[in-house]
């Protein structure tokens, strides 16, 4: 079986086709954009769609054969699953088939990619909460050393004074430091 | 606010200038107004848009007119019965060619490629020419194959004798890539809606030939579309999006605000254009080739006057007349069954009222055959609107869709073969 995997995301698609790797025989192909001659040269049995391509628009009008387009395609539903098209499409992704290929062989494709799609956006939540977290920690240090400077206090006391700010507002420690520390450079004319 | 079924929405749109009424919504207020929290998501494809509100990821969203109808009949795809209760415009598309292309045309035919409008009978030469010489097809672009675009630039190439299936290449691109596989060559034309043809003019790659306005000078494009079965759901909410749309389409229409319009839908999480060129499909028509001025009609694309929010049957029924002609759907389709179950004007009544704005009181209406501004009168109050003519003359009686479908030279619906 060959699979073509459009995704602009290059991380993501390589991901994807890694995930095939463990199905029944199969050939991958991975392309940013789809272009009609290179895949009518490759010949996919399926083609897996990451949604944010805008190319699923062409994938849509290749349901009718021509001299172009000598293998038609049409998007894959399973009767016998319902729900997975629409769970695919929830999860950012699509597959169309060659007209006819069965369903059952099918399935395991789609499936991959779901799940490698789902595991991507759950690595590039946590990747950017991490970046979140790491700069609000450096904020927090910062503004604990702007606070021992300016009051001449100490550590534990500048870190007190942020936390009780920070419950009277109820905001984050990171977000009252970050404020903190563009109200200081406003004060000596640094620009906010 | 108290009695809507739901107050947070997530409603879908694709970057074009005919999203306006759902932006101006949110940014101006009136979904707040009518205790909406909208949340708008910028989908890369209409399938995305299609596949996301039947699957309920999105409550609705900016669709193709006909893309509502293909869903409800299941051709080109499962069978998703949808509910327009609003149009979001009428015009906005164009048909553009590359500088190649339309030199080429100036060459076998001058005289057809002076003045506007222009017929394709200049690239109706060019393809016999090309024929007998052994060339490459022409290719043409448009977004979707449910869509005004396909029926538009097919209406116009047939008009002049092409036979879209036969004598050309037509292919679907999605109309972010228009402009740079326009220049890379891979396609010689498109047509796709504001502000992607000024955006091609703009950049010296393409010339437009036609606007929509020329070639039906009221032709429908997008609306707002959800579920049928969300519209059974939230007739409360959907009634509130309704009058915030139409609120907003008055709003974007009105000549004064089209600059503030332009600067406001061009920034990056809606159309993401140059405001320049987003502009100049807004305060008027944008130039026809670089370095010329436009017109300053507001008709070029139209929100709100001449009653274009409203969901006529008759625009419904044209979609169908021309799937039926080029063959998307067969003569088994009860096309009047499809346009009465889609398109809704009782619901869009009922919000009008509400905002005790005119509503027309007929469904539908002849569509062509005004050559001059009128009134209706069949209206809860006198609406002006305007001229309706297509290009060829032709008139598109609602009445008898079928004789109108099988009446022209070239096309595939045939009921004798029925």
């Amino acid at each position: 079986m060959r699979v073509l995997i459009i995704d602009p995301d290059e991380a993501r698609a390589a991901l994807v086709a890694q995930g095939l790797s463990g199905i029944e025989p199969l050939e991958v192909r991975r392309s940013a954009a789809f272009n009609q001659a290179e895949s009518a040269a490759f010949g996919p049995d399926v083609v897996v769609i990451a949604c944010d391509s805008p190319d699923r628009d062409t994938l849509e009008s290749l349901r009718e054969s021509n001299v172009d387009n000598p293998r038609p395609v049409v998007m894959f539903v399973d009767k016998s699953a319902p729900g997975l098209a629409e769970a695919a499409v929830s999860a950012g992704v699509a597959a169309y088939v060659v007209d006819g290929l069965q369903a059952g062989r099918v399935r395991p494709v789609l499936e991959v990619a779901m799940s490698r799609f789902e595991l991507m956006q759950k690595l590039r939540t946590d990747l950017s909460k991490a970046q979140a977290d790491l700069a609000a920690r450096k904020d927090i240090e910062r503004a604990k050393g702007l606070l021992m400077k300016e009051r001449g206090i100490d550590e534990d006391a500048a870190f007190r004074v942020l936390r009780k700010l920070a419950m009277d507002t109820g905001r984050p420690l990171g977000a009252v430091a970050a404020d903190l520390l563009a109200f200081a450079g406003v004060l000596k004319g640094g620009g906010a | 606010m108290t009695g809507l079924e739901r107050n947070d929405l997530r409603l879908g749109f694709i970057a074009l200038n005919d999203a306006a009424p759902l932006i101006v919504a949110k940014e101006r207020g009136f979904f707040e107004a009518e205790g909406l929290r909208v949340d708008l998501a910028r989908e890369a494809s209409w399938a995305n848009i299609r596949d996301k509100v039947a699957a309920g990821v999105l409550d609705g969203g900016h669709m193709l007119g006909p893309m509502t109808l293909a869903a409800t009949m299941g051709v080109g795809g499962e069978r998703t019965p949808m509910t327009v209760p609003l149009s979001l415009n009428l015009n906005g598309s164009a048909v553009t060619v590359s500088k190649g292309l339309a030199d080429a045309l100036r060459a076998i035919d001058p005289e057809g490629m002076s003045g506007h409008p222009k017929s394709a009978r200049p690239l109706a030469r060019l393809i016999e020419a090309r024929r007998t010489a052994g060339d490459r097809p022409v290719t043409l672009a448009v977004v979707f194959p449910f869509s005004m675009h396909n029926y538009e630039l097919r209406y116009w190439l047939a008009a002049a004798g092409i036979d879209p299936d036969r004598d050309i290449r037509m292919v679907v691109v999605p109309p972010p890539r228009m402009a740079e596989k326009l220049k890379a060559g891979e396609i010689d034309g498109f047509c796709v809606t504001a502000p992607w043809n000024a955006l091609a003019v703009e950049d010296g790659d393409g010339e437009i030939l036609i606007y929509a306005s020329e070639l039906w000078r009221v032709g429908p494009d997008k609306v707002f579309g959800v579920t049928r079965s969300w519209a059974d759901d939230h007739p409360a909410a959907l009634s509130a999006v309704i009058r915030a749309l139409l609120k907003a389409a008055a709003w974007a229409d009105a000549s004064g605000n089209r600059a503030e319009l332009a600067a406001m839908i061009s920034a990056p999480p809606y159309v993401s254009a140059p405001e320049t060129v987003v502009r100049q499909s807004l305060v008027g028509s944008p130039p026809y080739v670089k370095g010329t001025s436009g017109s300053s009609s507001l008709d070029y694309l139209i929100y709100h006057r001449y009653a274009a929010s409203f969901p006529w049957k008759s625009h419904a029924l044209w979609f169908l007349t021309q799937m039926l002609r080029w063959g998307q759907i067969g003569p088994e389709i009860d096309i009047r069954a499809v346009a009465d179950a889609v398109y809704r004007p009782d619901l869009f009544r009922a919000a009008a009222r509400e905002l005790g704005e005119p509503a027309p009181l007929i469904d539908e209406k002849v569509e062509g055959g005004r050559a001059g501004p009128w009134v209706l009168s069949e209206a809860t109050a006198p609406i002006d609107m305007a001229p309706d003519l297509f290009i060829d003359g032709r008139v598109f009686d609602p009445a008898d869709p079928l004789a109108y479908a099988a009446g022209f030279e070239i096309g595939r619906f045939r009921p004798e073969t029925v």
